[in-house]
């Protein structure tokens, strides 16, 4: 693969038959796939296994991507949906965090180091709703415009917004006592 | 016949781009007289607007389609399942997935109170309410009445019974019904059976549901 | 960056989030792997409706991990004959086709008419056109077809020598029919695993 070939060239060389040229987008998009589906789905090897599954989904219908220079925001939406679809089959099996434990367990720790602040977090995630984390991630931490974000998930923009408030609000709450403690530190 | 679209449908689910929009109503493209296929489109067109998957109405005109129905009739179906899936909805919230929306209008269709969707999602916002809605609809045509249907599968919920076992419940009382036994006899004693089974017992009214079970 | 400013702890935590997920070292190797084993992105190819049947299906609910299921079994005569008594009968499915919650599964549609021509499946699944899910006739006048269903609810119907529609004996119906003519549904659910929380 050619350094700074852009998606648009990646894509059309690999309809044309060159395989190969398709690492170059998986390459490019891998990381922020992987962060969002690890931050969705909270397990790595879930993620793993969602974002190489969407891989290889959008690879069979990359004819499909009308606009090849947006591949990553086509890729995502793909990525999107495939954490859904894991994450309703894990929620059903995975133990469901009871608020008051999470609370309990916050009050024993004294000091909050780096790694522990991350855990913290991935524990929060979890205990939004689905929906909420979704759109918390796609505007926060992608920094997508609610346009965008309408446009992938096909929801509202009132209705998107309410979502990352939501979900804004319910992870200060989960949040808050950990943070000060950390930035106390 | 162009399966590009029907692709496009089992990738994205409830995520939508335009084009894969526009892709969906060219499914009716020669299928429908076509005065009707733009009353058609314009309520679906419609319908997105508000936010409802415009999957379940395609079909439905497609179903009208297939099944020789005039124009006027198609049209008639498809605003009547626009109506049901926001009433869906309505009760289910806006982060309902397509299959619970198309799941719950045909349980409210069927009868189902609509307190018991309500209380189905309140007390299980995260779950996938699919199965349970469609057992629901399910029991109600098949001829068991819709209040007993509706609490028999919430009981069944509430005691923690799996996918397969709702499944199990309305294939037991289809077969007692085929039997001979009343309807809404049947699922009665099909329900308490179930609920000794798993150990649970029904709630009260005004009673808070369990807690989801930690391990 | 737009809209008023951020609060500070979300952006912390955002900021948190940013940080490129550990993978795996070799997950592109697997990727490409996968890739390259995968049809090449061609004219796309429509779903095989038509496989290799499965033996003895029970009903579509097979697709639900059930031990027991009921077999319908509808003997359609030739033209003008009426259906003669439906016997319901206990059978035990072979092969429970196990749901992976989200993915597609195969869902064996069986439909007995020794007399027909033709049976064909039809519904919200292939744009109920009938002449795309053709099914396979087996010795003894058992017509089936596998279907790859992702979680939802799907009605449907078998069009029997082209032009009549009969509704699955074996599954639930539909409720209410707008067109006149009875509807089977088909509803397949995320995994089987506890509808109200908790663990396994």
């Amino acid at each position: 693969m050619r350094q700074g070939d852009s998606d648009g060239v990646l894509v059309q060389r690999v309809l044309q038959g060159d395989t190969e040229a398709y690492s170059g987008l998986v390459a490019r998009h891998r990381e922020r796939g992987g962060r969002f589906a690890v931050a969705m789905l909270g397990d790595p090897a879930d993620a793993e296994e969602a974002l190489q599954d969407a891989f290889v989904r959008a690879y069979r219908s990359l004819r499909t991507c009308r606009e090849p220079e947006r591949f990553g925001a086509w890729f995502l939406r793909i990525l999107v949906n495939r954490c859904r679809t894991r994450g309703a089959m894990r929620r059903r099996s995975a133990a469901v965090f009871v608020q008051d434990d999470v609370a309990l367990e916050r009050a024993a720790a004294p000091s909050v180091a780096e790694p522990e602040w991350r855990e913290e977090i991935a524990r929060a995630l979890a205990q939004l709703d689905a929906m909420q984390r979704e759109a918390f991630l796609l505007k926060h931490v992608e920094g997508m415009e609610y346009e965008e974000m309408a446009r992938l998930t096909g929801a509202r923009i009132p209705a998107l917004k309410m979502r990352v408030k939501r979900a804004c609000d319910h992870l200060k709450v989960l949040l808050r006592e950990v943070d000060d403690a950390r930035v106390r530190s | 016949m162009n399966a590009r679209p029907l692709m496009l449908a089992l990738l994205s689910g409830a995520l939508m781009l335009p084009q894969a929009a526009r892709a969906q109503t060219q499914r009716l493209a020669g299928r429908l007289p076509e005065h009707a296929r733009a009353e058609v489109a314009a309520l679906i067109d419609s319908a997105r607007g508000e936010g409802l998957p415009a999957d379940p109405l395609v079909n439905k005109a497609l179903e009208g389609a297939s099944k020789g129905a005039d124009g006027a009739r198609i049209v008639a179906a498809v605003r009547a399942l626009a109506s049901g899936l926001a009433r869906a909805r309505a009760i289910l919230g806006a982060g309902a997935t397509e299959p619970e929306l198309v799941a719950g209008a045909a349980a409210l269709r069927a009868g189902a109170p609509s307190v018991f969707v309500e209380r189905l999602r309140r007390d299980y916002p995260r779950e996938p309410l699919v199965v349970p809605l469609a057992v629901m609809a399910d029991l109600v045509a098949r001829g068991v009445p819709a209040d007993t249907a509706a609490q028999s599968v919430l009981a069944l919920v509430r005691a923690g019974v799996r996918e397969a076992e709702l499944v199990a419940f309305r294939q037991s009382v289809e077969r007692d019904i085929a039997l001979g036994a009343p309807a809404g006899a049947a699922a009665a004693i099909r329900v308490n059976a179930a609920e000794r089974d798993l150990g649970a017992t029904a709630l009260l009214p005004g009673q808070v549901p369990p807690r989801p079970r930690k391990p | 960056m737009h809209g008023s400013a951020p609060d500070p702890l979300i952006a912390r935590v955002a900021d948190a989030l940013r940080r490129p997920a550990p993978l795996t070292p070799d997950f592109d190797v697997r990727v490409m792997v996968a890739v390259r084993q995968a049809p090449p992105p061609l004219p796309l190819r429509a779903w095989t409706w038509l496989r290799e049947p499965r033996v003895m299906a029970v009903s579509p609910l097979s697709g639900l991990a059930m031990a027991a299921g009921l077999a319908g079994i509808l003997l359609v005569g030739a033209v003008g004959r009426q259906p003669s008594a439906v016997s319901r009968q206990e059978a035990v499915s072979r092969q429970p086709s196990a749901v992976s919650g989200g993915a597609a599964a195969s869902v064996t549609f069986v439909f007995v008419a020794p007399a027909a021509r033709s049976v064909a499946l039809s519904g919200d699944f292939n744009d109920w056109d009938a002449s795309r899910v053709l099914m396979r006739r087996e010795a003894s006048g058992l017509w089936t077809v596998d279907v790859p269903l992702t979680p939802g609810r799907y009605r449907y119907v078998f069009v029997v020598d082209g032009r009549r529609f009969v509704a699955d004996p074996a599954a639930p119906r539909a409720v209410g029919d707008d067109f006149g003519t009875p509807t089977s549904v088909v509803t397949i659910g995320g995994g089987g695993t506890r509808a109200a929380g908790g663990s396994l």
